[in-house]
């Protein structure tokens, strides 16, 4: 069985988060990159779709990004994926879920494949699109934020649990199918000694969009994301000191129309 | 020669020639470990022979060691009667007298009269303690231990007397000089009168002894006396090195495909031999805060057990053939995981084991095989070390977060001054924990009022790696510590300073081994020299009954007890009254060897046993010197419901003082 695990490189959950002067980007100094947290479920249940269905299953680990993506997915590798694709364009710099879609499906296909993991969204934009547009262009079943994963005997069908308001969706699907993960479905492996050894080892197919034979793809965008505009700064907090309730009420009365102006 | 003569020979060759083969097995079976070098410094060694094995130091540190001092001198001198009598049996004519004079021969006979009394004195002890007294030392769930130690203690009481009734019959006859053996003589007049056929007797007492011995010869390397051979090279192979160090792991060879201990060939020889030095004395699991505290894990326990096993897979390691050794998982089968990780590294255990077994490194070793090779450990660990990975520290902290603390002190930074006195390392309590921050601003505080030429690494500094080290993360640990060595290595300065023990203690064992060794000192040693330099007043406070805590990796690894004692009880006002575990032999707050960020769900918690202990004393404050004690301290005060004792870091309270006294001045 052929696995596939989608993979994003994002700022790390700790960083400090400043859009640049140019209002393009985030500014990047001092902030550590990892990999996209909801991907490393869909890592683990990777994983362990192949230890279930054994013979001779592969996971192989897709990623879209810059340069030092490699990382990220030299850490995939060490928990235990068989193999990475790095699809690294520099014509790619600004991609929409759309575009990335397009050059994934390719490379997916070209690779082949049974079934897609992802994260349910990258902590970064947060926009849980990419896998949308990916079902779409591959033409296969999507079933997202799954809570439970179950194969059939034959391989052939997946048995999925999905945690909606006040109830649990049980949903089957038919393979291929392309699913995205959370936190709850699976506690993601930490990577062993001789696994990060042997990472080092393990290949990592590095792919243009020459490559893939979709120089066009970057045209095929469906939104551009214009500007990024740093949040306003919000308003200081005043406690008010006193020691009785209706001294505390006569100041805040005080202020309210003195200097907040809203009396 | 006699027909007695040619029975002894014979048994006796047999005998000996068992005891050869056994013995040749049992070093045999140490080639099978990994190996280890321990014949440095040969000097040391012998000294220790002589301060541990002759004089029983480590031994004579609790009363009942008394007992076993006489035991082994005792063994000594009848063992040395013992070979005299069977020489004798062999060679008629020989007797000490005839060879080395009557001098030696009386003196011989003295020692071992007197000793020998003393010995049956010392087993009359032993045998109410382990009946009676039920110290917490000789606790233990396999009943084969008890049984084996009263066995052995009823047949060296027997041995003994039938020692004296041998000596007694040979003055009534007149071959032993009875006024170079008082006891003798006691045990002659008793039998003069009151034996028929005196010869058979005689003949009776000296074949049960014989036999006895012969047995008794055999039976060593099977019991726990197998430390009667196993102390005295595992004293004389000790680890000579300060006791926090731990053996650095080479990850050079990247087709290894596993690290750390799982089985026992993985253990270096000398970690079998402490296996053979093991007297079952109990006292490790007396001072053990795990064992204490009702976890599952008993250091004696682990070693017993560990022993057990080695001994049942001997046959199948000296094989050749096909009962091959099976190369059992050490855990869970001999040691479970919840042992595994209960231990706080405290090394306690190591520092009261009078044959200086080592535990803790065995424990890491074990932990290293499942964090590296299985990446399996509690689930509570894993974003410990991601956290230490990405932000290099064990909280979730942006890593560019770490001088936050110091954003608005004005502190100098390493990477402006290039060069300087004191690198003050923060850490990462220091840098991240609230009470941490407090600590390390009331150092900045003090070292700016003292005028010390000092810096801080800023967002430079990394996490240490200590915690990671002793939680068996070995790789993490090494590339914390290189990254960190890197940045140490571009500034010019004299000493670290550091407010965390565990900080102090990895610069003083872990980097050396990485390549880099600096004079480090921790506050409590850097504030009392500021001090008695008169660079920084002792201060004052109003009346303040207090007890100071000892750090394991201050007081017990780093030998630093007078130093936060002396500041403290130099500051006007303060009461310091000490606790009933305290300096070298303190109890573990909980925290250290990573069981800060583990949960503690089986038995009593650590921290709440010590504060107990504390409030027993009826105190104001606690005074640490570690920010780790410090939280576990406040966690256990809450647990307690009590929230007017406070804990207070010395630098704190130090800076307290100086400006109570400044006021006090105004």
């Amino acid at each position: 069985m052929k696995i596939i695990v989608l993979l994003k490189r994002v700022p790390d959950t700790e960083a400090k988060i400043l859009i640049n002067s140019k209002g393009s980007g985030i500014n990047e100094e001092g902030v550590k990159f990892i990999i996209n947290t909801y991907d490393e479920y869909a890592i683990e249940e990777g994983l362990k779709l192949k230890e279930t269905v054994g013979g001779d299953s592969t996971v192989t680990v897709v990623c879209m990004g810059v340069e030092e993506s490699t990382e990220i997915i030299r850490t995939a590798l060490a928990m235990g994926v068989d193999k990475g694709i790095h699809i690294c364009d520099a014509a790619l710099e600004k991609a929409t879920p759309a575009v990335i879609a397009t050059v994934l499906a390719k490379a997916i296909e070209d690779n082949g494949f049974d079934i897609i993991f992802c994260g349910k969204q990258g902590i970064d934009y947060d926009m849980a699109q990419t896998q949308a547009f990916l079902a779409e262009k591959l033409d296969i079943p999507q079933v997202n934020v799954i809570a439970e994963f179950k194969i059939s005997e034959d391989n052939k069908k997946v048995f999925l649990l999905r945690r909606i308001e006040g109830a649990d969706e049980k949903v089957e699907a038919d393979l291929p199918v392309i699913i995205s993960c959370a936190k709850g479905l699976n506690e993601p492996r930490y990577a062993s000694l001789p696994g990060i050894m042997k990472a080092k080892k393990k290949e990592i197919k590095k792919l243009t969009l020459a490559d893939l034979d979709s120089s066009g793809a970057s045209e095929e965008k469906k939104s551009t994301i214009i500007n990024w505009l740093p949040l306003p700064k919000s308003g200081e907090c005043k406690i008010i000191e006193g020691e009785e309730p209706g001294e505390k009420a006569v100041e805040l009365a005080r202020l309210l129309r003195e200097e907040a102006k809203v009396l | 020669m006699t027909t007695e003569g040619i029975i002894i020979l014979i048994a006796l060759s047999a005998v000996l020639f068992a005891f050869v083969f056994i013995v040749y097995r049992l070093v045999k079976a140490l080639r099978m470990g990994k190996s280890e070098d321990r014949f440095n410094n040969f000097g040391q060694r012998v000294k220790s022979i002589l301060v541990y094995v002759v004089g029983q130091a480590r031994v004579l540190s609790q009363p009942a060691g008394i007992g076993h001092f006489f035991i082994f001198w005792g063994f000594i001198f009848i063992s040395l009667g013992t070979g005299e009598h069977i020489l004798n049996m062999l060679i008629p004519s020989f007797s000490y007298e005839a060879f080395f004079g009557t001098g030696v021969a009386v003196t011989i006979s003295f020692c071992q009269d007197i000793l020998a009394f003393l010995v049956l004195g010392a087993i009359v002890v032993s045998l109410f303690r382990r009946f009676f007294l039920k110290p917490v030392r000789l606790e233990s769930d396999d009943p084969k231990a008890g049984r084996e130690a009263v066995f052995i203690l009823g047949l060296i009481f027997v041995l003994i007397l039938l020692m004296y009734g041998i000596k007694g019959i040979g003055i009534i006859q007149g071959k032993v000089d009875g006024s170079s053996a008082p006891v003798s003589n006691i045990a002659a007049n008793l039998l003069r009168n009151n034996l028929i056929r005196i010869n058979v007797v005689e003949s009776v007492f000296v074949w049960v002894h014989h036999s006895l011995i012969f047995f008794f010869l055999l039976y060593i390397p099977f019991s726990k006396h197998i430390h009667i051979l196993g102390a005295i090279p595992n004293i004389f192979f000790r680890n000579l090195g300060l006791p926090g160090t731990l053996t650095s792991m080479d990850f050079e060879d990247e087709t290894a495909d596993k690290f750390g201990i799982s089985v026992l060939t993985d253990f270096s020889w000398k970690q079998l031999l402490d296996l053979y030095a093991c007297t079952e004395c109990g006292r490790c699991q007396a001072v053990c805060p795990a064992y204490l505290t009702d976890k599952p894990l008993s250091p004696y326990r682990m070693i017993h057990n560990l022993r057990g096993h080695f001994m049942d897979e001997m046959g199948s390691l000296l094989s050749d053939n096909d009962k091959e050794y099976t190369e059992k998982p050490i855990v869970p089968e001999v040691v479970s995981k919840d042992e595994l990780w209960a231990c706080t590294t405290c090394g306690a255990c190591v520092q009261e084991c009078p044959t200086f077994i080592e535990h803790v490194q065995k424990i890491v070793d074990l932990r290293r095989y499942f964090v590296l090779t299985e990446a399996s450990f509690p689930p509570e660990v894993q974003p410990v070390f991601k956290n230490m990975e990405i932000n290099y520290n064990p909280w979730s902290f942006g890593y560019a977060d770490r001088a936050n603390w110091a954003a608005d002190l004005d502190i100098p930074l390493a990477s402006d001054k290039k060069s300087f006195d004191i690198l003050f390392w923060i850490g990462c309590a220091g840098s991240f924990d609230d009470r941490g921050k407090v600590i390390a601003k009331s150092v900045v505080k003090l070292l700016e009022r003292a005028g010390v030429d000092f810096a801080i690494l800023g967002t430079e500094e990394k996490c240490c790696g200590e915690t990671a080290r002793r939680m068996g993360n070995e790789y993490l640990a090494q590339t914390l510590i290189e990254l960190n060595i890197e940045v140490l290595k571009g500034y010019e300065f004299n000493r670290i300073l550091t407010i965390c023990p565990h900080g102090f203690n990895s610069f003083r064992v872990d980097y050396p081994q990485a390549g880099y060794s600096k004079p480090v000192v921790h506050h409590s040693e850097f504030l009392l020299e500021l001090v008695k330099a008169g660079k920084l007043p002792s201060g004052s406070t109003g009346n303040l009954k207090g007890v100071y805590h000892d750090a394991c990796y201050l007081g017990r690894y780093n030998d630093i007890i007078s130093e936060p004692r002396e500041l403290v009880s130099g500051i006007d006002g303060v009461d310091l009254i000490e606790l009933d575990r305290h300096g070298k032999r303190s109890f573990c707050c909980g925290a250290g060897g990573g069981r800060m960020w583990m949960e503690e769900t089986i038995g009593e918690k650590i921290n709440e046993t010590r504060v107990n202990e504390i409030l027993e004393k009826n105190v104001d404050q606690i005074f640490t010197a570690c920010p780790f004690c410090m939280t576990m301290f406040e966690d256990g005060l809450k647990a307690c419901g009590n929230e007017n004792v406070k804990v207070k870091d010395i630098a704190e309270l130090l800076l307290e003082a100086s400006k109570e006294s400044e006021k006090g001045k105004g």
